[in-house]
């Protein structure tokens, strides 16, 4: 089963924990009134009185006239929806950022063991939400992220609405066409043939639906029989492992910006120990003096993790970087962190189990012998019979 | 084999370790080449995976076309790489046996140690099929690259061609497990006059995993735009 958790638009989540006093008041996010912008999102109070999302904010004043105005803080906007979707990453990694940006989803199947009765994890959901970020959430549980997300849109939240996989079809049914992503020309085609509700859409036939809609239709027909094929993409918490060293004075000498990288590659090796993960990729940030910064990133077949292989394969794009002016500070960031798993050096197994993506592979041989090493080949139809004209080389 | 020899067999491994019996030529996959003929000639189906062979003969032997078409069945299959040290490759040619252009990646080194870099770094990366086409030059510094170039392919499962125009070296001869010996014994022609293909005599030299020495004459036909 899926649980869909939803809340209130995260902009305004954030508006209310910056002032708390707007709560339970109008409030319109987009920007100030005399602004010529339009309206983001708005507080329930808003909407009840006509203000609508992409309405010009001149206009929602005239609807709503004793509304706070305020833009939408964006770095605390990402902070509630990431701290939404922490906290959910708790009870489960099956966890989904909906395409709404107050809707979650996580997976219930694997929780059984853990939480064997259902309606005490919904509460205790809804409890860990109400703790970070303040707000009670809204939450549908069905079989279907489409479904539990339409269940969630009409749960209070006091009461969780529950649907169960044999009452799919039902509970659809009484709702209106509009809750399906509709295009404009499916929507008016369906209200012009009298199709208004869900249920009257499920009573025509899946050929017949194809015959009259299309093919690209049906996606919209599955949905409308709880048939929802989407898989949910679990979301992983951001990692950020960056090591940074200010170098005064400024250093021109190779020899003490190798030993320096080689400190600071125990450091972010460390860090990457700690976590249990391993690097495919370090990025070298070198801040000169009096010329632009210098970035190179050295990439790895393997997920590295111990300081040793890291700073293998720093050194040598180091000694080559073409520094013109001292160096002022000097910074690590591992990429493309992995499981590190424990390796296997080859001499028991023939395989350790790691394999490097041929598109990986390709860029790392292109960054050690320039971009025409490995090409690809593509035939021009359309140009002269001439081998340089009717081939076009391209880096791959 | 029979059940009993076999549980003999695994009695005695059971007993004397490496010092039992083993097989002769023990099981080696093979992909196929995309020439019905050169799958029978080289007595396992195809290929050896894992494993190195050696096209060799003369120029205009019909080797380095043997191998275009054996890469471009392999691209049908999956990703492809096709070393080209002389700089002779034309995928013009190559497409027109069906091969996909997408999947082939055409490696251009400077030197013999870019090479081998390369095809250790494809083949550990999945590339199913390399096929390297050397220089005429004798070819420095292979010789000291292929164990570990072995040890990758065979790790990874992917299969080594080696084209070679010249007398191939001493190492190459022993690394490889597959030595074909290709010569053309005649031009042909079309009514019109149009040359349609060539005539190719094919010779097993050396064969690790199949009796060597088997020899075959088939046609070629150059692909008709």
């Amino acid at each position: 089963m899926i649980c869909c958790v939803r809340t209130p638009h995260p902009s305004l989540v954030a508006a209310w924990l910056t002032a708390p006093s707007l709560r339970g008041r109008p409030l319109i996010l987009g920007g100030f009134a005399h602004e010529r912008a339009s309206v983001t999102t708005a507080s329930a109070e808003a909407r009840a009185q006509g203000v609508v999302e992409g309405m010009s904010l001149n206009q929602a004043q005239q609807f709503a006239p004793d509304a706070t105005f305020q833009p939408v803080d964006e770095e605390a906007t990402a902070r509630v929806r990431q701290s939404l979707l922490l906290t959910l990453h708790h009870f489960t990694p099956d966890v989904a950022a909906g395409e709404d940006p107050g809707c979650a989803f996580l997976r219930l199947d694997r929780l059984v063991l853990r939480w064997p009765d259902r309606s005490r994890l919904l509460a205790a959901i809804g409890r860990a939400i109400d703790a970070a970020i303040r707000v009670r959430p809204a939450i549908g549980v069905a079989s279907s992220m489409f479904v539990s997300q339409v269940a969630a849109a009409h749960a209070t939240t006091t009461a969780p609405l529950i649907v169960e996989k044999e009452n799919t079809r039902a509970f659809l049914a009484r709702y209106r066409i509009d809750v399906l992503p509709l295009d404009d020309d499916l929507r008016e085609y369906l209200e012009l043939l009298g199709i208004k509700t869900i249920g009257r859409l499920q009573a025509i036939s899946r050929p017949a639906f194809r015959r009259q809609f299309g093919q690209k239709a049906l996606d919209v027909y599955d949905l409308a029989i709880g048939d929802d094929r989407r898989r949910l993409r679990p979301w992983r918490p951001a990692v950020r492992i960056e090591e940074s060293e200010p170098l005064e004075p400024p250093v021109d000498n190779t020899q003490a910006l190798q030993f320096i990288a080689r400190a600071l590659a125990e450091r972010v090796s460390a860090s990457l120990l700690t976590q249990g993960l391993g690097t495919r990729a370090i990025r070298i940030k070198l801040d000169q003096e009096s010329a632009p910064a210098l970035k190179i990133e050295v990439r790895f077949a393997y997920p590295m993790t111990t300081a040793g292989e890291l700073f293998d394969g720093i050194r040598p794009r180091l000694l080559r970087a073409s520094i013109v002016a001292p160096l002022e500070r000097i910074t690590l960031r591992a990429g493309r962190l992995e499981a590190a798993y424990v390796r296997q050096p080859g001499l028991l197994i023939r395989r350790d189990g790691f394999k490097e993506s041929i598109a990986d592979a390709v860029a790392r041989l292109q960054e050690e012998y320039g971009p025409s090493l490995v090409q690809r080949a593509e035939l021009r139809s359309d140009a002269a019979p001439l081998p340089d004209h009717r081939i076009l080389w391209k880096p791959a | 084999m029979p059940d009993r020899l076999q549980q003999a067999i695994t009695v005695l491994q059971t007993r004397f370790g490496s010092a039992a019996p083993r097989p002769a030529a023990p099981p080696c996959p093979a992909r196929p080449t995309g020439i019905p003929e050169l799958d029978a000639l080289t007595g396992i189906g195809g290929w050896p995976v894992g494993r190195l062979s050696l096209l060799a003969g003369l120029r205009g032997s019909g080797k380095r076309t043997l191998a275009q078409h054996s890469i471009a069945a392999a691209s049908r299959e999956g990703p492809v790489a096709y070393v080209d040290m002389p700089g002779r490759l034309d995928p013009e040619f190559l497409s027109h046996f069906d091969a996909r252009l997408d999947h082939l990646l055409v490696v251009r080194p400077k030197s013999m140690k870019e090479a081998m870099a390369s095809v250790r770094v494809l083949a550990r990366a999945g590339v199913d099929l390399i096929a390297i086409d050397l220089p005429r030059t004798r070819s420095s510094g292979l010789d000291a690259e292929l164990p570990h170039l072995l040890h990758r392919a065979a790790e990874a499962e992917c299969t080594l061609l080696l084209i070679h125009d010249a007398d191939a070296e001493d190492a190459i001869r022993y690394y490889a497990s597959l030595i074909l010996s290709f010569q053309r014994s005649a031009w042909v022609f079309r009514r019109d006059g149009d040359l349609e293909g060539l005539q190719v005599d094919a010779a097993v030299v050396k064969n690790r995993l199949a009796p060597p020495g088997q020899t075959a004459r088939w046609i070629i036909p150059y692909p008709i735009p």
